[in-house]
């Protein structure tokens, strides 16, 4: 076997510029399938990176709400309830990390003329590091004083307040928010406190029913801003869960919030390959469900046969290089009838004498890999400075480049085998005729 | 002949298809040669002798006959089988030498060793003999380009033998040398075959060069028209009976 491979790589040898010139054919066909299919996994690449930046791919959104197909094109909505108990059990679920749901309310925040509508969410400390809510500046909200209350408000939160009598933004000259964290602010849910010219509501309206009371004003301390980046969160003010559950409970008549039960929960996976089988398990349950992954799914479908044509491109310079191969080898094989014809009556078997063409032949196409990988990542780092303004990507992953140089031998040794069967079916008789 | 002879020819024909026509090389041919023999087939251009070396070598199949080698039958034999059979027991002298020219005299001569599969220390040391035998210690690191005629065959008689085969055949081994350079490689092959007590098969045009051997066999038109027996002793090796011969082509 050694001696196969030391013979065939002197053989080669021996014929310099010829096995260069085949190898270098290798090593075009080599790298324009590289250099494709890099192209084609960055355009992957980017699709896939486009929707993380809309939301973790390994969350799972879970829904009371389902919809139920009956079979025959038509269906219908079904609701599960979302409470403590569910959340108890997608817990125990395999694969999951943490398990958040969506405490949230609706409230107006007041600061001097002007107001905003703020969606705010209950989170504790442990469910923002889990689902990686971070902050722009400032810390996390803690529980407060007794009379006011923390929050971090939503990313654009600021830029949000207007003037709740002519509507107008409560924006400088420069376009810069005239409300800073700074300024005093105050939360309420009843929207009567904000549009009181319109004055419904607090007096007799002449239903006979008594008017409810206004609602409360609460003190807020301004601790943080959420920061851009962060997917699904960016939008919401945060709040202490408990400190959030108590005024939305004493609200109940503005906010309809209903303490125990949510319309969402949000799962975290552990690993972006848990998704598929923790979804399922959810969704096994009753409940709806939706993840970033279907929709990098759908993506990923869409750019494989995009992938394939350009594969498919790169494949014909292969080809090509393998037909280059053959030209070599039955070349080669010509030349050495006599050769051939000589070994054979000394007693070489003939599996040997096709393992002599078949290892020349892999070894063209182990360096024409080889080289062809240098090649393509070299032609991947140029046209990832020329193409870095339009967003185009060359990527060669490892797999990619053991790929390659694989199946460069692989392709080598194919195009050699009808020749090496040609040399083992050549007589030895060659051997004797005498020239 | 004797009882058990190593190499037993029966009846054996062979017919080239050339296009419509049939050319019979071989018309049944009977030989025996016994183990220790030096055997020359002696013969004009056509008369089947190059045909008879090739099937007595398996290197092709007979068309009818048997050929029985060692008690084998070599008609009855696959590719593979032949291939082996001549691994362990066939060495081959060729005309043209048919040396590998990228390959040293030391490289040449241990090639057969490797098809069998002998380690590589070992083919060294029993190719250094056997050069050592044909006079050739000197010019181990040369490649053939760099070798006389008589320097090259006789790296050829080392590379026959160095996978100590029973048999060693030789095409025309004197072929392709001058007459001064021929008598000297017959001596090295002569005194090597006797030494070592191998058969040798030998084809040759030349009466001068098959009287070396013990037994002369004639052949034209593919029969045996003579066997000659010459005595076994080392005169042979320093007189060729030309004149003898000679008479019995003319006969």
């Amino acid at each position: 076997m050694k001696d196969l491979l030391t013979t065939a790589f002197l053989n080669l040898w021996r014929r310099k510029l010829r096995a260069f010139l085949t190898v270098l054919g290798m090593v075009i066909g080599v790298a324009s399938i590289v250099v494709m299919v890099s192209l084609g996994i960055g355009i992957k690449q980017a699709t896939i990176e486009s929707f993380a930046g809309t939301g973790s791919l390994t969350t799972i959104r879970v829904n009371s709400w389902s919809y139920v197909s009956n079979g025959n094109g038509g269906g219908g909505s079904r609701q599960k309830e979302l409470n403590k108990k569910a959340i108890a059990e997608f817990k125990k679920i395999e694969g999951v990390q943490a398990v958040m749901p969506l405490v949230q309310t609706y409230g107006m925040i007041k600061s001097g003329r002007y107001v905003v509508d703020a969606s705010i969410l209950g989170v504790t400390k442990e469910q923002a590091e889990q689902f990686g809510i971070t902050l722009a500046e400032g810390e996390l909200p803690g529980t407060g004083s007794a009379t006011t209350y923390e929050i971090a408000l939503g990313a654009w939160t600021l830029e949000g307040f207007y003037s709740p009598d002519n509507y107008r933004q409560a924006l400088d000259k420069n376009g810069n928010p005239k409300v800073t964290k700074d300024s005093r602010m105050q939360l309420t849910f009843d929207y009567r406190n904000i549009y009181t010219q319109m004055n419904i509501g607090t007096t007799d309206d002449g239903s006979g029913q008594p008017p409810t009371p206004p609602g409360d004003f609460y003190k807020l301390k301004v601790t943080g801003i959420m920061d851009e980046g962060n997917n699904d969160f960016s939008y919401y003010c945060v709040m202490d869960a408990t400190q959030l559950d108590k005024i939305a409970k004493a609200n109940k008549s503005f906010t309809n919030y209903n303490a125990g039960k949510y319309e969402t929960v949000l799962v975290k996976c552990a690993d972006i390959t848990d998704v598929k089988s923790v979804k399922n398990a959810i969704s096994e349950m009753g409940y709806g469900t939706y993840s970033l992954q279907d929709a990098v799914e759908m993506a990923e479908k869409s750019t494989q046969n995009v992938q394939y044509l350009l594969g498919a491109i790169g494949g014909v310079a292969l080809l090509v290089a393998a037909i280059g191969i053959m030209n070599t080898m039955m070349m080669s094989i010509f030349e050495r009838t006599r050769e051939i014809g000589i070994i054979k009556v000394l007693g070489c078997r003939i599996d040997n004498i096709a393992g002599l063409f078949l290892a020349e032949a892999a070894y063209i196409g182990l360096f024409g890999g080889a080289l062809g990988m240098g090649l393509s990542f070299g032609i991947s780092a140029l046209l990832n400075i020329f193409l870095a303004s339009s967003g185009l990507r060359s990527i060669i992953p490892a797999y990619l480049v053991f790929g390659a140089v694989g199946f460069s031998i692989i392709v080598a040794v194919a195009a050699g085998m009808y020749p090496a069967i040609r040399a083992m079916k050549l007589s030895p008789l060659a051997a004797i005729r005498n020239e | 002949m004797q009882e058990n002879p190593l190499i037993d020819v029966r009846n054996v024909k062979k017919v080239y298809h050339v296009g419509t026509v049939d050319v019979h090389a071989l018309r049944g041919v009977d030989l025996q040669i016994a183990s220790g023999d030096i055997c020359s087939i002696i013969g004009r251009s056509g008369s089947g002798k190059s045909t008879m070396l090739n099937v007595l070598a398996g290197l092709e199949q007979v068309s009818g006959g048997e050929i029985v080698i060692a008690g084998k039958h070599l008609e009855r034999m696959t590719q593979g089988e032949l291939i082996i059979f001549r691994q362990k027991r066939v060495g081959f002298i060729f005309q043209s030498f048919n040396l590998m020219p990228y390959y040293t005299a030391l490289e040449n001569v241990a090639l057969p060793l490797s098809f069998s599969g002998v380690p590589q220390a070992q083919r060294t040391k029993r190719a250094k003999e056997m050069l050592d035998i044909v006079g050739l210690s000197t010019h181990m690191k040369h490649k053939p380009s760099e070798l006389s005629g008589g320097q090259q065959q006789r790296v050829g008689i080392a590379r026959a033998l160095v996978t100590n085969p029973s048999i060693v055949f030789a095409d025309e081994p004197t072929g392709n040398l001058d007459s001064n350079t021929s008598e000297e490689v017959m001596h090295v092959i002569i005194n090597i075959m006797r030494e070592q007590k191998k058969t040798l098969v030998m084809v040759t045009h030349d009466p001068h060069i098959a009287e070396y051997g013990d037994t002369v066999v004639h052949l034209l038109d593919g029969r045996i028209t003579d066997i000659t027996t010459n005595a076994k002793d080392s005169t042979t090796l320093n007189e060729p009976r030309v004149r003898e011969t000679e008479g019995i082509l003319n006969a």
